[in-house]
């Protein structure tokens, strides 16, 4: 039962203690899903899944992500739908289908919140979305983005978009909320690359600075295109402290498919699972998991998802796991370094690259 | 006529020599400039260091020289057929030589050819046409007529403007890219041959099989699929097992396979998760299968059933279907349309042939030995080349 977790601190479980919850409880998942998604049922029938063959964690079957946007996956019947999430896929792709009831929802925001008041405290703050308020207007479908912003509003005292619908900087709501919070502690929040474009390189062209130290930023939805612009972490940290003055930094790891189950960055630098999640990175060649330090590719498990099978994922990003219980901020758990996607297939087909191209 | 010469790469030709192909006199078919080309093309490649790297380069070396030429000029009527004028081809990505089995083809049959080689850089490519380029720079200058090869982005109007000069539009690819080209209309007079994505199948009598040599059949196997990553439409995706000893004869096959896959193979670390997900794909809707895989460089999926769809969730890179039975009739519904070579051991072709005949399905192109799935031939997906691409000329 999933309010076991709900009496414990989010990262308080070491290793022995967290395996023997986790197992347990995705037993009870795993079964769940199995007797209430006929695709899942047939799935897992066709990996030999058996009960008995469940000694860790590491033994439960995953799903590839990828198949989110494949088939409709879900363990309720149509007229307990809350809402539908969907993956941001660049146009023309398939979007990860994602059916959430509400039972499911409300345990997503609540684990987001136990996550996110370890990092900035039990007090609701004030929060700066670095996005437009059109990324969240679509109540029934919404986008990772979308989903991501949702789900912190629960934490805020007060949420307020920087950005206008075409992505300029709304500058009276901007100083307005400057004025009223700027001295207080606050989270800004947005996806790495539109902090990066819309408001850091904003700030420089227009010549404007400000000093928050108080501000916690927190980022997400990864690296690539930053690091494809030469833009390490460090060089991204150092030069949105020289125009905003801003000394906490908070980025983390999510996926729509495990909305709730975010690994948050500690003071440290390091990314943490907490009770409810674990990652396992596994072997290229055999799927078999890594040693600490070895870097593979992701499978991640949320104890959340009770409408939809997406309790145990394969992903298609890579990293390593730095430590177990041991990170110097005191958090007990796994934590991690995400390294990027995997490299997309050269060749693919008698057919898929060439048709691409032309 | 061609304008936008600046966005075309010509790796063999000039802009000149390919607006002047209407010009060009189209030859009866295996001619002796023809001939004497390939016959120059075969003995260069040969003695060329670099060609030692790549196996397929080698193969389509040995498939031109004189000797191997000659032999099938002796199969057709040379003096009753001639070319039908400029053949314009457009090359996969996915199998770099290729390009130059579809030109020879052309060439025999008489036609001057214009050649779109894939964006994607092959070394094998380079070799090719560096090769030519030598021949038409010291032995043979008239051949600079007969052949362009050329390199373009995505260009609706460069297809268009081409398309509009040939008389045999050849595209290779898959449904999505012959529809793309085919946006671009051909002259009243032309003709058009697609080789478009298919899907291909071995038979293996198991008793027959115990009885040979199992390194050499797993040698030959694996050519026929882990060689191409499984990626050739003439590579297998399923193996249908038939006769008395079907458990022991896979066991021993998959077994000595597994020692060549594991001594030779690279797995692109994303196919890891597309196989996966094909598994899923296809464990999700159908119930009657069973999975076996040691890791990941070989997914076995054990299907109780041959269905029309099955093929439809083929994957590569070492991913099979696989199916036993005593009734090789069994396979009537998967001989569908973009079904093209089945391969055999221990099983009499015309044994196949005749179920072919049977049920008169829209697939199978090819009936040919384990091993020889890749061999090049002037017998291609239904087609005879050199017939398809020459004209008769009658006279009585």
């Amino acid at each position: 039962m999933i309010e076991r977790f709900h009496e414990l601190e989010p990262y308080s479980l070491e290793k022995s203690e967290k395996d023997k919850l986790l197992v347990s409880e995705l037993l009870e998942l795993t079964d769940f899903h199995y007797n209430n998604c006929e695709f899942y049922k047939n799935i897992v029938n066709g990996f030999g899944y058996s009960e008995q063959n469940i000694k860790t964690v590491e033994d439960f079957p995953f799903l590839p992500v990828r198949l989110f946007k494949e088939l409709d996956l879900k363990s309720i019947p149509d007229d307990e739908v809350f809402k539908i999430m969907t993956s941001s896929g660049t146009t023309g792709q398939a979007v990860s289908k994602i059916y959430v009831d509400k039972d499911t929802a409300i345990l997503q925001q609540k684990v987001m919140i136990r996550i996110l008041s370890d990092y900035i405290g039990k007090n609701r703050v004030p929060i700066l979305v670095i996005d437009s308020p059109s990324t969240v207007k679509n109540r029934v479908m919404f986008s990772a983005r979308g989903a991501a912003i949702i789900g912190l509003n629960i934490v805020a005292k007060k949420m307020v978009f920087a950005l206008n619908d075409d992505m300029t900087i709304n500058w009276e709501v901007v100083n307005e909320f400057f004025e009223n919070y700027g001295k207080e502690k606050f989270l800004i929040f947005g996806f790495t690359f539109i902090v990066w474009q819309h408001l850091y390189q904003e700030l420089v062209r227009q010549n404007k600075k400000f000093d928050l130290p108080e501000a916690f930023l927190m980022t997400g939805g990864g690296w690539k295109k930053l690091i494809s612009e030469q833009i390490s972490r460090d060089e991204f940290k150092k030069r949105i402290n020289d125009v905003l003055g801003i000394k906490h930094f908070l980025d983390h790891y999510g996926m729509v498919e495990q909305t709730g189950c975010i690994y948050a960055e500690c003071e440290c630098g390091h990314l943490h699972a907490s009770i409810y999640s674990d990652v396992i990175p596994r072997r290229f060649n055999d799927f078999s998991p890594c040693e600490i330090g070895e870097e593979g590719i992701l499978q991640t498990i949320s104890v959340l998802p009770h409408s939809y099978p997406g309790h145990s994922l394969l992903t298609e990003d890579m990293g390593r796991v730095l430590g177990v219980d041991d990170c110097p901020c005191g958090r007990k758990g796994k934590y991690i370094e995400i390294s990027g996607r995997i490299k997309q297939a050269e060749i693919r087909g008698c057919s898929d690259t060439y048709a691409s191209k032309f | 006529m061609l304008q936008n010469s600046n966005k075309i790469k010509f790796l063999v030709g000039s802009l000149d020599t390919l607006n002047n192909m209407p010009n060009v006199k189209v030859l009866p078919i295996f001619s002796d400039l023809i001939m004497q080309f390939l016959a120059e093309l075969s003995t260069k490649l040969l003695t060329k260091v670099k060609t030692r790297e790549f196996m397929d380069v080698i193969s389509y070396a040995f498939w031109i020289r004189k000797g191997h030429t000659e032999k099938h000029k002796g199969f057709y009527k040379t003096d009753e057929r001639m070319g039908r004028g400029i053949a314009l081809h457009f090359a996969p990505s996915n199998v770099p030589v290729n390009f130059a089995v579809s030109f020879t083809s052309a060439l025999l049959a008489g036609n001057p050819c214009i050649v779109r080689v894939s964006n994607k850089e092959f070394e094998q490519v380079n070799i090719i046409c560096s090769t030519i380029n030598e021949i038409i720079e010291t032995s043979l200058p008239e051949m600079k007529n007969y052949i362009n090869i050329i390199r373009y982005e995505h260009d609706d109007e460069i297809t268009a403007q081409l398309s509009e000069m040939c008389d045999i539009r050849i595209i290779w690819g898959g449904d999505r890219t012959i529809k793309e080209i085919r946006k671009a209309p051909i002259p009243p007079r032309a003709i058009e041959m697609t080789f478009a994505d298919r899907y291909s199948l071995v038979i293996i009598n198991s008793d027959e099989y115990l009885k040979q040599d199992p390194k050499q059949i797993a040698k030959d196997f694996y050519t026929d699929t882990y060689y191409t990553d499984q990626n050739a439409c003439s590579s297998p995706r399923l193996v249908v097992w038939t006769g008395n000893n079907i458990e022991k004869a896979k066991e021993n096959f998959w077994k000595e396979l597994e020692i060549l896959i594991n001594n030779d193979f690279e797995l692109q670390p994303i196919k890891t998760v597309d196989k996966l997900d094909s598994f899923c794909r296809l464990s999700a809707v159908k119930t009657d299968l069973k999975l076996i895989k040691n890791n990941n460089s070989l997914y076995r999926v054990e299907v109780g059933s041959l269905t029309s769809d099955l093929l439809t969730y083929k994957d590569n890179s070492g991913y099979f279907f696989e199916y036993s039975t005593n009734k090789l009739e069994d396979i009537a519904p998967i001989l569908t349309k973009p079904c093209q070579t089945i391969s055999y051991l221990g099983i009499e072709p015309q044994e196949i042939r005749q179920i072919v005949e049977k049920f008169g399905p829209r697939g199978v192109d090819r009936i040919v030995p384990i091993g020889q799935t890749m061999e090049l031939a002037f017998i291609w997906d239904g087609y005879n080349m050199i017939e398809a691409m020459s004209r008769i000329i009658y006279v009585r």
